[in-house]
C-alpha cells in the first residue's frame, strides 16, 4: 500500500513539473509550474509541489544522444529545447554528443552500447536498425515508464506511438515527427512543354520520352547512390501493398516485376547519362537547377526546394498492370526517443531523463520540431498549421491527405538486406543481373 | 663490438614492437576471428549470439564477381603505381638534383598535392569528370564537341588511375631525393671525369647506389595501391559505374561499412594483408642480395 | 656550352608544367572558397563574378575552428613525436643488432603496413572504451602512432642502414654506450629522415578522418577534419562552403610543411656531408 501513495506522489511531482515543461515552449507563456498546478485537479499536485520543497533534487548529468546533428534543420530546435529545459531545471546538466547518423556512427552507437557506454537517452531508428540494440534489452518499454509515469508521452497520437514501436511490436521510443516520399515535380518544365504531371504508368512514359526528346532530363535519380525512393515505389505498386510488405523467402513475382522497370525505364533514357557516377546531392543539385523535371525523394528534401511556386509533390504516377491503390505512398514513424536501462535504474536520472524526452515529444515540442522542417512532415502530436502556406506546400499537404495507404518501406523489414539490394540496382538496371537474382541475393542474408 | 650486448635491443624495440602489437596485431587476429562468424553487429551484442559459420565467408570470396573485378583492379593498380608514381617521381627527382636555381621551389610545390587530403583531392577530380558542367566537358563545349561521359565503363579506371597516381608522385619525390642526396658527389665528379655522360650516370651510378631506397619506394607503392581507398571512393562509390572500379580496400570498406557484412569485410581484409605480405616478399627476393651486403658491413 | 644550356631549358620545362599540375588545385580550391555553390558548377575556372567571405563566415561562425586547431595541433604534434622516436628507436635496434627473429620482426613491421585501417579500428574502438579513454585525445593517439609506425621505421631503416659504423665504434672505443651512440651520433644523421617521418606522420594524422571520426565523439573536443565533414556531410552540395572548409583543413597542415621542409634542406646537407 505504501508504494502504491509513493508512486502516487511521485507521478503528482510530475504531473506538475511536466505541464511546466511542455508550458514553456508554448507562446502564450505565463504557463509556469505554479499556474499549471493551480489549474489542474488539486490534490496530488500540491503534495507534490510540497515534495519538491522538501527534497531539493541532486544534480543530475544526462548523457544524451541524438541524430540531430550537423546543419539538419531540427537540430535548432533540438538544441532550443535543451537550452530551455537546462533553465527550467537548474540541477539537470545536459551532455549531449548529437551527430548526423551515417554507418560509421551507427556502428559506433552499436558499439556503445555492447560495451556499456550507452548514453541515458538516445534519440534513435525505431525499425529494423534498432534490432540489434533493442537485443541487448537495455531500452526500457513505454509500459514500464507508464507505471510510473502515466503523463509519459501523454501528447503523442496513439497510432504515432504504435508506429514508432519496434520490430518485435514493442513500445519503447516516443517520436516526434515522420516522413512520407512523394514525386517532386519542377511543373514549369511541365507547362513548357505542354505536358500534364503524370497520373499512371501511360503519362508517364509521355513525359519521359518528351523531355528526353527536348534535352532534358525526365528523372533526376543516381541509381549508384540512392536509389531506394524508385526501389520503394516501383515494388510497392507491382506488387500491391500485402506482398509488398511480405518479408518472402524468395523473391516475389511482383518485387521482382517492379524491380524490372528499372531497366525499362533506363533503356527510355529515363535517368541521367551519368546516373552510375554521381551522388544523391549532385542529382538534387539538378533538379533544383531545372536540368531534371522529376525527382523521387522523401519529406526531408522539401527542406532543399527553393523554388516553392513552381515545385510541387505528386502521388506516384504508377507501373503497368498495377497492383497497388493509386495514391499508395511510402512513409511513416522510423525515429523516436527511447530511455536506456543506465538512466532508468539511477533515481536521480529516472526523472530528468522522463522529463527530457517530455520536453522533446509534447505537444509544444513536436510543433517546434515541425515547424523547423518546414511544417511538411507527419507529426507524431496534433500540430497546429503554420498560415501562408505556399503551393509546394499545399501540394504537398493535398498529397499527404489524400494518401489511399501509408506504407512503412521495405528496409524496414528486412534492415541490413536491403543494403545489398540497393547495391545491385545498377546491374539490374543494366541487365548484367536479373531483378530476381538481386532480390534472392538480398533475401539470403535475412536469417 | 659496440653491439654485443644484446640487452639493450630490448629497450629499442619493445616499445614499439608493444604498439603494433595492441593496435595492430591484436585486432587483427581478432578481424581472423570474426571472419569464421556470421556478425549480426560491429560487437557482439549482449544477449546474442554469433553463428560459426567455418569458412563460408572464404567460399564466397571464390564465387564473388566483384571480388574478382576488385582483384584485378587492385593489382592493375599496383602496376600502375609501381611504374607511374615511382617512374615519374624518380625522373623529377633526378631533374631537380640537376639544376640549382629554383630547386628548394620545386620541390615545396611537388609534393603539395600529398598535403591536401585525399577527400578535397577528390572532390576536385569529380568536378573535372562532371558530364554535366564539368571543368573537362566545359573545354570540350568550347571547342564545340560533344559532352564526353568521362567515368564511362570503359575510362573508369584510367580516371581514377590518374588522380591516385598524380597525388602521391610527391611522396615518391621526397623519398628518392632524399636517396639521391645521399650519393657522394665526389663519385659523380669522377665519372665525368672519365667521361662518362649525365644520361649514363644516372644509369651506372644513381639507379645501383639507391638500391635500398627504390626497396622502400616499390614496397610502399605497392602496399598504398592495396589499400586505396579514398580517392576512388569519392570519385566513383561502391565501384561506379556498374561495379566495375571496386578496389579491393573500397570493396571492403562498402561490404562492412555499406553494406553491414562485417564478417565478410573482415574476411577481405584478411585477402589484403595475404596479398601485401606476398607481394612485397616477392619485392623482398629481388634486394635480398643486397641485405647480405649489408649485413657483411 | 649551348647543348648544356639547352638541356637546362628542357629540365626547367618540364619541372614548370609538372609544378603548374600541383599547383593549380590550390589555387582552384582556393578560388571557387569565395564563390557562391551555384557559381562553382558553373564557372569553377574564372575568378569570382562577386567576392564572397560568406562561405567563412558560415564556417567559422557555425564552428568553433579555433578550437578544433588546437586540437588538431595537439594530437597530431604528439603522433608525430611518438613516432620519431619509437621508430628511430626500433630501426636503431633493428639495423645495428644480430638476433635470432630479426627477419621475423622485420616482415612483421612490413605485413603491419598492410593493415587498412578500418580492419582494426572496431577491436580497438573496444579497447579504447574498455579503458576509458573515449573522446580524450589519447583515443586517437594511440592507434594512430601504431598505424604510423612501420612506415617511419622502414624509410629510418633504409637510411641508419645506409651509415657505416664506423664513426660509432670509434665512439665507443672512447668509452661511450649504445645510448650515448644512438643520441649523439645516429640522431643528429638521422635528421634528413627523421624530418621526412615527422612530415608524414602529422600530415597523415592529420588529415585522417576516420580515426577521429570514431573515436571523437565529444564535439566540444573534434579535431579540424572532423569538425569540418560536419559541414561537409550536411552541405554536400555547398561547394563553396567546401572549398572554404578545405582551405581551412590545408592552411595549417602547409604552414607546418614549409617550417619543417627548411628542416629537410638542413638535414640533407648533414647527409651529404656524413656521405
Amino acid at each position: 500500500m505504501k508504494k502504491k501513495v509513493l508512486s502516487l506522489l511521485m507521478a503528482g511531482t510530475m504531473a506538475a513539473s511536466l505541464l511546466a515543461g511542455c508550458g514553456g515552449g508554448k507562446d502564450d507563456a505565463a504557463a509556469n509550474a505554479g499556474d499549471a498546478a493551480d489549474a489542474g485537479a488539486a490534490g496530488t499536485e500540491v503534495q507534490g509541489e510540497a515534495a519538491n520543497e522538501e527534497a531539493p533534487k541532486n544534480p543530475v548529468t544526462l548523457k544524451t544522444v541524438s541524430m540531430f546533428g550537423g546543419t539538419d534543420p531540427n537540430k535548432v530546435a533540438y538544441e532550443a529545447i535543451n537550452a530551455s529545459l537546462k533553465e527550467e531545471y537548474d540541477y539537470i546538466t545536459i551532455e549531449d554528443n548529437s551527430q548526423t547518423s551515417d554507418e560509421e556512427w551507427k556502428a559506433a552507437v552499436n558499439a556503445d552500447f555492447s560495451v556499456g557506454n550507452e548514453p541515458d537517452v538516445i534519440q534513435f531508428f525505431t525499425d529494423a536498425t534498432a534490432d540489434t540494440i533493442v537485443a541487448t534489452d537495455k531500452l526500457v518499454t513505454i509500459n514500464e515508464i507508464w507505471a510510473e509515469y502515466p503523463e509519459y508521452a501523454g501528447d503523442t497520437l496513439e497510432s504515432a506511438l504504435a508506429a514508432a514501436a519496434n520490430t518485435d511490436g514493442v513500445m519503447r521510443a516516443v517520436p516526434t515527427t515522420g516522413y512520407w516520399e512523394g514525386l517532386f515535380c519542377n511543373k514549369d518544365l511541365f507547362d513548357q512543354y505542354n505536358l500534364e504531371l503524370p497520373t499512371d504508368w501511360e503519362s508517364l512514359t509521355t513525359a519521359i520520352t518528351t523531355f528526353k526528346e527536348n534535352g532534358v532530363i525526365p528523372i533526376a535519380c543516381s541509381l549508384n547512390n540512392v536509389p531506394h525512393y524508385w526501389i520503394e515505389f516501383l515494388m510497392l505498386y507491382s506488387a500491391g501493398v500485402d506482398e509488398y510488405t511480405s518479408v518472402p523467402e524468395t523473391a516475389p513475382e511482383g518485387w521482382v516485376k517492379g524491380l524490372s522497370l528499372f531497366q525499362t525505364l533506363r533503356e527510355m533514357g529515363a535517368f541521367p547519362e551519368d546516373t552510375d557516377t554521381v551522388d544523391d546531392a549532385y542529382i538534387g543539385q539538378l533538379f533544383r537547377d531545372k536540368k531534371a523535371a522529376m525527382q523521387l525523394d522523401g519529406s526531408w528534401y522539401s527542406g532543399n526546394i527553393e523554388d516553392v511556386e513552381n515545385t510541387v509533390v505528386i502521388a506516384f504516377p504508377g507501373v503497368p498492370e498495377q497492383k497497388a491503390e493509386a495514391g499508395s505512398l511510402v512513409g511513416g514513424i522510423s525515429s523516436g526517443f527511447y530511455i536506456t536501462r543506465k538512466a532508468w535504474d539511477d533515481p536521480d536520472k529516472r526523472d530528468a531523463a522522463v522529463k527530457f524526452v517530455m520536453a522533446h515529444t509534447c505537444q509544444a515540442g513536436v510543433q517546434q520540431y515541425w515547424e523547423a522542417g518546414g511544417a511538411v512532415a507527419q507529426a507524431a502530436v496534433e500540430v497546429t498549421p503554420v498560415e501562408g502556406a505556399s503551393p509546394f506546400a499545399q501540394s504537398i499537404a493535398e498529397y499527404t491527405s489524400a494518401a489511399s495507404a501509408i506504407v512503412a518501406p521495405t528496409d524496414s523489414r528486412i534492415g541490413d538486406a536491403y543494403k545489398t539490394l540497393v547495391s545491385e540496382i545498377v546491374k539490374v538496371s543494366t541487365g548484367a543481373m536479373t531483378a530476381e537474382d538481386a532480390i534472392n541475393e538480398a533475401l539470403a542474408l535475412i536469417k | 663490438m659496440l653491439y654485443r650486448k644484446k640487452w639493450p635491443l630490448l629497450i629499442f624495440l619493445v616499445p614499439g614492437l608493444l604498439f603494433m602489437l595492441m593496435f595492430l596485431y591484436l585486432p587483427f587476429v581478432e578481424n581472423i576471428k570474426n571472419s569464421f562468424y556470421d556478425m549480426n553487429a560491429v560487437v557482439k551484442m549482449p544477449g546474442t549470439e554469433w553463428d560459426f559459420i567455418g569458412l563460408e565467408n572464404y567460399k564466397k570470396l571464390f564465387t564473388d564477381t566483384d571480388v574478382r573485378v576488385a582483384l584485378i583492379n587492385s593489382l592493375k593498380m599496383m602496376i600502375v603505381t609501381v611504374i607511374f608514381e615511382v617512374g615519374i617521381a624518380f625522373v623529377l627527382a633526378v631533374l631537380v638534383s640537376q639544376i640549382k636555381r629554383g630547386q628548394q621551389l620545386f620541390r615545396t610545390v611537388f609534393f603539395f598535392p600529398v598535403v591536401i587530403s585525399a577527400t578535397a583531392i577528390g572532390l576536385m577530380f569529380s568536378l573535372f569528370y562532371n558530364y554535366n558542367g564539368g571543368m573537362l566537358n566545359q573545354i570540350l563545349a568550347y571547342f564545340g564537341k560533344d559532352p564526353v561521359l568521362w567515368l564511362s565503363p570503359e575510362r573508369a579506371f584510367t580516371m581514377l588511375a590518374i588522380p591516385t597516381v598524380w597525388s602521391y608522385i610527391g611522396f615518391y619525390f621526397v623519398i628518392l631525393l632524399t636517396g639521391l642526396s645521399d650519393i657522394p658527389d665526389d663519385i659523380y665528379e669522377a665519372a665525368a671525369i672519365d667521361g662518362c655522360g649525365k644520361f649514363k650516370q644516372v644509369f651506372y651510378i644513381t639507379l645501383p647506389m639507391m638500391k635500398t631506397v627504390f626497396f622502400t619506394s616499390v614496397t610502399l607503392a605497392v602496399t598504398g595501391a592495396l589499400k586505396v581507398f579514398d580517392l576512388p571512393w569519392v570519385i566513383a562509390p561502391n565501384g561506379a559505374p556498374q561495379g566495375l572500379t571496386h578496389f579491393l580496400g573500397t570493396y571492403m570498406y562498402q561490404q562492412t561499412y555499406g553494406l553491414n557484412n562485417y564478417d565478410y569485410g573482415s574476411t577481405l581484409a584478411v585477402l589484403i594483408v595475404i596479398l601485401g605480405v606476398a607481394v612485397s616478399r616477392c619485392i623482398g627476393f629481388l634486394t635480398e642480395e643486397k641485405d647480405e651486403k649489408s649485413k657483411r658491413k | 656550352m649551348k647543348k648544356v644550356s639547352a638541356s637546362k631549358v628542357i629540365i626547367y620545362l618540364i619541372l614548370i608544367i609538372w609544378a603548374v599540375t600541383t599547383i593549380f588545385p590550390f589555387l582552384w580550391i582556393l578560388n571557387n572558397s569565395f564563390k557562391p555553390s551555384a557559381e562553382v558548377l558553373r564557372s569553377s575556372f574564372l575568378l569570382p563574378q562577386e567576392f564572397t567571405l560568406e562561405n567563412y563566415q558560415t564556417a567559422f561562425g557555425r564552428l568553433n575552428v579555433l578550437n578544433a586547431y588546437k586540437q588538431s595541433f595537439l594530437i597530431s604534434g604528439t603522433v608525430t613525436v611518438g613516432v620519431m622516436v619509437l621508430s628511430s628507436m626500433m630501426a636503431f635496434g633493428l639495423s645495428r643488432y644480430r638476433f635470432k627473429g630479426k627477419k621475423f620482426v622485420h616482415s612483421l613491421i612490413v605485413a603491419s603496413l598492410m593493415f587498412p585501417v578500418f580492419a582494426t579500428i572496431i577491436p580497438v574502438y573496444r579497447m579504447i572504451v574498455s579503458w576509458g579513454l573515449l573522446s580524450k585525445n589519447i583515443a586517437v593517439i594511440l592507434p594512430q602512432i601504431a598505424g604510423n609506425l612501420s612506415f617511419a621505421t622502414i624509410v629510418m631503416l633504409g637510411f641508419i642502414q645506409s651509415i657505416s659504423v664506423e664513426m660509432e665504434e670509434a665512439a665507443y672505443m672512447e668509452g661511450a654506450n649504445v645510448f650515448r651512440v644512438f643520441g649523439q651520433i645516429i640522431v643528429p644523421l638521422c635528421r634528413p629522415s627523421l624530418a621526412t617521418v615527422a612530415i608524414f606522420s602529422f600530415l597523415w594524422s592529420y588529415n585522417d578522418l576516420f580515426v577521429q571520426k570514431v573515436m571523437m565523439r565529444d564535439n566540444t573536443k573534434y579535431p579540424v577534419c572532423r569538425l569540418l565533414e560536419e559541414i561537409s556531410s550536411q552541405y554536400g552540395t555547398d561547394f563553396g562552403l567546401m572549398a572554404a572548409s578545405v582551405t581551412i583543413i590545408v592552411v595549417p597542415v602547409m604552414i607546418v610543411y614549409i617550417l619543417l621542409q627548411k628542416n629537410i634542406i638542413k638535414g640533407l646537407t648533414a647527409g651529404a656531408i656524413k656521405g
